[in-house]
């Protein structure tokens, strides 16, 4: 299970990181800023490419914001699959990432992580990591039995 | 005679001197990754094999943090928590170490392919410019053609132009040629800094007092030579400026041929064992068939988790490439070389006492049309796998790694890039 994305800094415009604050997110590494987004942060975002426009939006429902949502930020391909979302209106978007993290390992993203979106009851956009099962080399690397499905990527 | 000296030696003068240069990249693994992938610039990165289960490679900002060649992922991640890991893909570095063996070719007639990322190559001072000057003019046009930085190491002999080249690493590039200079640089290197005098041979050299790389040189070469045998006698003579250990643009052939490595996760079960020994020994005979050879002797040394090695060696009837012929030997190998319940880490099959294939004869107690049927599957394993990629058509014992062959990076690894010296 992916636990936090980082994105380089310069993929994210200067009006998005004013109107939300991301400031406090910046970390350096080698000398280059990025965005780190965790889930374990007291209020987990993540940005998605939606309708040709990059976004920050809340990540999952671990903090049981909604009522009818699951409380979890991730969701398995094989369950969207089955429909179970199906009645929640989801959009399949972009999560833009450099890197993921998984149980301390940074492991580098080409271009990002899928995800779906869904309304909750106020409308307000919450962002699902999708997730698969882990392949051979994530699962020695990670010691993780999932992964998250990554944008024409295989690893 | 004397008359043909004279002429060499004022040959020599007019067509400048002639020297041994070391060319090696700099974390190879890592610089290849940056060429493609500017956002690994400057980062502590990592390259991961072994399945993802270890560091193959490492980045200077990774290094200062304490992370070693080899070291398992869980030890890196604690010594360095901001590094990146990513997977290996030899392919890709092996495109960039042709290219930069183009370059290479360019600058000397005489180059040898080392390893995927070190040449040793011949050298001529050129007319009215300096070895110094030539040393960084090679490293700035790899940087310039091919993004990688590299160091490059000019000396008399190759054993020195080596040592040179490690010194001056990193994007460094440093000639020394005369005895002066030389003499400094030996004086503070350790012996073992010298390839091919690890820890057995350096131990057995320090009573005598030699410590350092100029102790060797100075040494008596009679006693070098009764410590170190006739190798360690070619490095006294390299060390003192007497190329003795030729270039070799080409490889020479084969003694042995070898296919395998790490687990990625250690096994202690027969049937993944058995698994590993079928994938090893199909690889095996992929290297027979290119090189036109077969195995008269085939070894299986399995390395387990408590430190001891197993090892199990079988003779053939007669030399063969043929997969039922070797994998009966491979198994009774396997028998010889496992230890009941004991967690192997790596497996190694090794074809030795190797012939070409034309001088090989058959087996004249084998009916015939048995040899005719394997040869008939042998070709049909190439045909189908030649045009439906490495590993299509398989034996079903192979099962047990099927993760291993869904991953594509497993299909291409180190020892697949060809014509390399040394490994
Ligand atoms: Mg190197």
């Amino acid at each position: 299970m992916c636990l936090g994305i980082a994105l380089a800094a310069s993929e994210i415009p200067n009006d998005l990181i004013d109107r939300h604050a991301l400031r406090r997110r910046i970390h350096e590494r080698g000398g280059e800023p990025e965005f780190r987004f965790l889930y374990r942060d007291r209020h987990p975002r993540l940005p998605v490419w939606r309708d040709g426009r990059l976004q920050i939006v809340r990540w999952g429902n671990g903090q049981k914001k909604s009522r009818f949502l699951p409380d979890t930020g991730w969701t398995w391909q094989a369950t969207i699959d089955q429909g179970y979302w199906k009645n929640l209106n989801p959009a399949p978007v972009d999560i833009p990432a450099s890197l993921g993290l998984e149980r301390g390992v940074w492991y580098r993203i080409r271009q990002g992580v899928r995800g779906l979106l869904v309304p909750d009851e106020r409308g307000v956009a919450v962002v699902y990591m999708i997730c698969e099962p882990s392949s051979h080399y994530y699962q020695i690397m990670t010691r993780s039995n999932r992964m998250p499905t990554l944008i024409e990527e295989r690893i | 005679m004397s008359g043909v000296c004279t002429k060499l030696l004022f040959m020599e003068q007019i067509q400048g001197m002639k020297a041994v240069g070391h060319l090696d990249a700099d974390c190879f693994y890592v610089s290849a990754e940056r060429v493609r992938d500017s956002f690994l610039l400057g980062k502590p990165v990592g390259v991961l094999g072994n399945q993802g289960a270890c560091v193959i490679a490492k980045s200077y900002e990774m290094k200062a943090a304490g992370v070693s060649t080899g070291m398992p992922i869980w030890d890196a991640l604690v010594k360095c928590p901001e590094g990146v890991y990513i997977k290996r893909d030899f392919r890709w570095y092996e495109v960039l170490s042709r290219l930069m063996l183009e370059v290479a070719r360019e600058v000397s007639p005489r180059v040898e392919y080392y390893s995927i990322d070190e040449f040793f190559f011949t050298v001529a001072e050129p007319r009215g410019g300096s070895f110094q000057v030539l040393a960084e003019s090679i490293r700035d046009r790899i940087w310039e053609r091919v993004r990688v930085p590299v160091t490059v190491g000019i000396a008399r002999t190759r054993t020195l132009a080596k040592l040179i080249s490690d010194a001056a690493k990193p994007f460094g590039a440093l000639a020394v040629v005369d005895r002066g200079a030389e003499e400094r640089l030996l004086s503070g290197r350790p012996v073992t800094e010298i390839t091919g005098i690890a820890g057995r041979r350096a131990a057995r050299l320090e009573p005598w007092g030699i410590t350092t790389c100029l102790d060797l040189a100075r040494a008596d070469r009679r006693l070098v030579r009764s410590l170190l045998t006739a190798s360690g006698e070619a490095l006294w003579w390299e060390l003192n400026g007497d190329p003795v250990r030729a270039i070799e643009p080409r490889r020479p052939a084969h003694k042995a041929l070898s296919r395998g490595g790490s687990f990625g996760e250690s096994t202690s079960d027969p049937a993944v064992l058995h698994a590993w020994l079928v994938r090893n020994l199909e690889r095996l005979i992929e290297e027979l068939e290119y090189h036109g050879v077969a195995a008269g002797r085939l070894t299986v040394a399995i390395p387990y988790k408590s430190g001891q090695t197993g090892v199990g060696q079988v003779h053939l009837a007669v030399p063969s490439d043929r997969f039922d012929l070797l994998l009966d030997a491979a198994r009774s190998a396997l028998r010889k070389a496992w230890i009941p319940r004991a967690t192997a880490t790596h497996m190694h099959v090794i074809a030795e006492q190797l012939t070409h294939r034309v001088d090989c004869p058959g087996d004249l107690f084998e009916p015939p049309a048995r040899a005719a049927q394997a040869q008939a599957v042998a070709r049909l394993k190439r045909a189908v796998n030649a045009r439906h990629g490495r590993f299509a058509l398989r034996s079903a014992a192979t099962q047990a790694l099927g993760p291993i062959y869904r991953d594509a990076a497993n299909a291409y690894d180190i020892c697949d890039v060809r014509g390399k010296s040394c490994f």
